[in-house]
């Protein structure tokens, strides 16, 4: 009798699509999946852990590592836990500052999707375009921090700098060149019939699955769920702005393409505001005790980041040092649905599926 | 020259010295069209390109490309096919060759007026995807395969558009002989009579090139590089030199079958024949990169579905339309 | 049918725009002043408080210190100060924190050698950086 062999195939963990060290077991029969294990733990550089064994402060640095395509929401969410603990009253200035940075990242972390999405799917271009507008935000952000991906720009009760003069200026020169890029990015790429015709329908999910996987961001928003906890449970600012969260119902990778490109445009919009509300002086750095030590206790706290939703735990015994930390990092929660999605997929469809979740391996391994 | 002339030392030497200029000359071609390539592409994607080898412009940086991938260490996988793994780059390599013979580039400049020049280079060219289907499977590695069984699927698949859409030019001429065709575009070009047929024929000659967006056989992202994975060193330099020679004939062919060969635009007749060919030659060249920094990739399914249920029926209908037109008109 | 055509369009566009790569090593990247690079060192301002030492979440310094040579001045000075810059990750904190701004970052960002001892810089090394140093280091 005729039979074909199923055949395992190793994607990764060197591979130009896993976006890191990630690893995909595939079992496949032709070119059709059965079964995908993912493997992951190549990059795990044990933060929590280390973490235990550092002061507050030195914490902020490792977070910039976990995430680091948007290290300014990992910054974020680590003070902002902290200064929960501690009640520590932050600076009007200097929380503006934070969402302008924060959401600058979230443009550029959003850019580099689209980027390497595209070049995913096999289109070289866009990667290019998409670098030169983030090239943009890395160089504001660098004039802000002093480094270009891993920021450390955040304090416990503050900021570590002021903006420098006509920062915030450049900022809103950005904003308006930013939106007409975003308007060339659609005519590039939103109409083009190929790319629609690879990412319509690939890597479907419901609601349900959606909710029951844990998935958060625009994975989720994309299957019809209004959830952002800039909205929902806002934190810092972001109250203040107004802004819409992007929501499709198709829950497939286009949705998920679709909420992106249309968060770019939110984040732009808070952007804008921010700059226009910010007390023109003032401090940078709240009332902080000269040694941190947050009360016996612990904490929960979670913000919305360009992957979803990021939280931090704090177990405090009084210490300088945390007794434990955990941060539910996003990438990794989302990562989980990949098994059930490469089901019965094709092999071209692995990297349409993988891409459109938006993972960060950094993030996945902690 | 002509080949009904017995064998002899003389045709030997006379096809000789006609051929290795022209070899040379195709050879120079591909390192320029590769360079072409890699600046227009810097150009649409806000970079350079090449800039440091060979001056300003990097003249050569392929030259140098080339020398590197020649002096490489000459790596076999240990579970390959030696034999095969040797072979399969010659395989891709000849036919994309052995076609440039019938193509005429100016009324005078052929170097095989064969009655049947336009079958003889359908057939020969076919032959190239076996090139690639041994190379996958001798390299015994899943993304070789992988890659070598897309080849082969969508190279056939594409095949059969491809000689299809060119019937309606074989009826216009009268002709299976290249040179036939391109006397009958004297006036007007096929690509007007023919515009179907044309629009197929450089659908099907794209996928035929494995180019974006039908580059699924070395689907970069996926299959890392397809076929290719274990290929390096002078073995890749060859396939390489293989897919821009076939480049290079598929764009002629176009030109020849469509766009009048040598054939000038009216009032413009001052200009040569060899200028004209090598304007539209042009043309043809930039749009097939111009369409590579646009388009993402098509998926295997698609690119059947496309073929099968798109470009062959179309293709079919076209055939039974221009022999129907034909027939009312004459 | 329209979608490919606009894109089409788009790349062609943007052949005309201009280009974006920076000539790296021929010209320098510019930096702005608050760009992290490696430290300099002022051997005469460190007041060997080892705070920066304390602070370092890589814990990458070490430092001693001596007695002052002159006995009618209190205090330390430094005697030897080492980075280890396999492990450094230029976090800007032991700037932040030296209460004499005796380290201070400067823009030098090319680090790279080719063997790893060469990574561990002491004193002198530190203390040689003269370009680029960084103008404000306290915010
Ligand atoms: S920059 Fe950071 S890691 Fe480097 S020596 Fe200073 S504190 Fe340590
Ligand atoms: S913090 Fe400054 S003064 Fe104190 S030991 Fe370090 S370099 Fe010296």
């Amino acid at each position: 009798m005729l039979r074909t062999e199923e055949m395992i195939l190793n994607v990764g963990p060197q591979h130009p699509s896993t976006h890191g060290v990630f690893r995909l077991i595939l079992k496949i029969d032709g070119e059709i999946i059965h079964e995908a294990t993912p493997v992951i733990g190549y990059l795990h550089r044990g933060t929590e852990k280390i973490a235990e064994d550092l002061q507050y402060t030195q914490i902020i640095p490792y977070t910039d590592r976990m995430d680091y395509l948007s290290a300014m929401t990992n910054n974020y969410v680590i003070c902002h836990a902290v200064e929960t603990m501690m009640g520590i009253e932050i600076p009007e200035r200097a929380e503006y500052l934070r969402v302008i940075a924060m959401e600058l990242g979230r443009v550029a972390s959003h850019l580099v999707w689209w980027g390497t999405y595209l070049l995913d799917l096999g289109s070289q271009s866009p990667f290019l375009y998409a670098f030169r507008d983030r090239e943009m935000i890395i160089n504001l952000l660098t004039e802000l921090s002093g480094a270009r991906l891993t920021f450390n720009y955040m304090r416990i009760g503050g900021v570590k700098w002021d903006a420098p003069d006509g920062w915030i200026k450049k900022v809103q020169e950005f904003v308006p060149y930013m939106r007409r890029q975003l308007a060339g990015y659609h005519e590039l790429v939103s109409g083009n019939e190929i790319f629609i015709s690879r990412v319509k329908g690939v890597g479907k999910y419901t609601k349900n699955d959606a909710i029951a996987y844990s998935l958060s961001g625009a994975n989720l928003r994309s299957t019809g769920v209004s959830w952002d906890v800039r909205k929902n449970d806002p934190y810092s600012l972001y109250d203040r702005f107004d802004f819409d969260v992007p929501v499709r119902q198709e829950g497939d990778a286009l949705a998920r393409y679709e909420c992106r490109m249309a968060e770019i445009d939110q984040s732009l919009k808070i952007i804008e505001q921010a700059c226009e509300q910010i007390p023109s002086k003032g401090p940078v750095l709240g009332k902080v005790p000269r040694m941190i030590r947050p009360p016996k206790g612990e904490t929960f706290v979670r913000i919305e980041s360009p992957r979803g939703e990021i939280g931090c735990y704090i177990a405090s015994d009084g210490s300088k040092e945390p007794y434990r930390i955990k941060f539910r990092r996003p990438s990794f929660y989302n990562l989980q649905i990949l098994p059930k999605l490469l089901k019965g997929e094709n092999i071209a469809n692995v990297i349409a599926i993988l891409g459109a979740v938006d993972i960060v391996l950094g993030e996945v391994d902690g | 020259m002509n080949l009904e002339q017995p064998p002899s030392m003389e045709g030997f030497l006379s096809f000789f010295i006609y051929v290795v200029p022209f070899l040379i000359f195709v050879l120079s071609f591909v390192t320029f069209a590769i360079l072409a390539e890699r600046k227009v592409m810097g150009t649409m994607q806000l970079r350079s390109g090449p800039n440091r080898t060979g001056g300003r412009f990097g003249l050569l940086q392929t030259v140098a490309d080339v020398f590197k991938l020649l002096l490489k260490e000459d790596t076999i996988p240990k579970d390959a096919d030696r034999t095969l793994f040797k072979w399969s780059p010659i395989l891709a390599f000849v036919p994309a060759f052995m076609v440039l013979a019938v193509i005429p580039f100016t009324k005078h400049f052929q170097f095989a007026d064969i009655g049947i020049g336009l079958l003889y280079y359908v057939a020969i060219s076919s032959l190239s995807v076996i090139g690639i289907v041994t190379g996958g499977w001798a390299s015994n590695n899943k993304y070789s395969l992988i890659g070598g069984m897309r080849a082969a699927a969508q190279m056939i698949s594409y095949e059969i558009p491809l000689v299809l859409s060119i019937v309606g030019v074989i009826f216009l001429a009268g002709s299976l002989n290249l040179n036939t065709i391109v006397g009958a575009q004297q006036s007007v070009w096929f690509i007007l009579y023919q515009p179907v047929g044309f629009i197929i024929f450089y659908i099907a000659s794209v996928a035929e090139l494995n180019r974006v967006p039908f580059d699924l056989p070395e689907a970069e992202s996926e299959l890392v590089a397809g076929y290719l994975v274990e290929y390096s060193g002078f073995r890749f330099a060859i396939f390489m030199l293989a897919e821009y020679v076939y480049m290079f004939a598929m764009a002629a062919m176009t030109t020849v079958l469509f766009l009048g060969g040598w054939h000038p635009i009216p009032y413009f007749e001052m200009i040569p024949g060899a200028i004209w060919f090598a304007i539209k030659f042009s043309l043809i060249f930039f749009s097939l990169m111009w369409i590579r920094f646009t388009f993402p990739r098509i998926r295997g399914d698609q690119l059947m579905t496309f073929a099968w249920k798109g470009l062959i029926p179309i293709s079919i209908i076209n055939i039974f339309l221009t022999a129907i037109i034909y027939e009312i008109l004459s | 049918m329209i979608g490919w055509l606009k894109g089409m369009k788009y790349t062609l566009n943007q052949g005309t725009k201009e280009k974006i790569t920076y000539q790296y090593p021929e010209e320098p990247i510019p930096l702005p002043d608050r760009f992290r690079g490696i430290q300099k060192f002022y051997p005469e301002k460190c007041i060997v408080c080892n705070q920066c030492v304390n602070i370092c979440p890589t814990d990458c310094i070490q430092l001693t210190g001596k007695k002052h040579p002159d006995p009618k001045k209190r205090g330390k000075i430094i005697e030897t100060y080492d980075i280890n810059f396999e492990i450094c990750i230029l976090c800007d904190l032991c700037t932040e924190v030296c209460p004499t701004e005796a380290i201070i970052m400067t823009n030098n960002f090319e680090l790279a050698e080719y063997s790893r001892s060469k990574l561990y810089k002491n004193l002198d090394d530190l203390n040689n950086h003269v370009t680029n140093l960084r103008e404000e280091n306290k915010a």
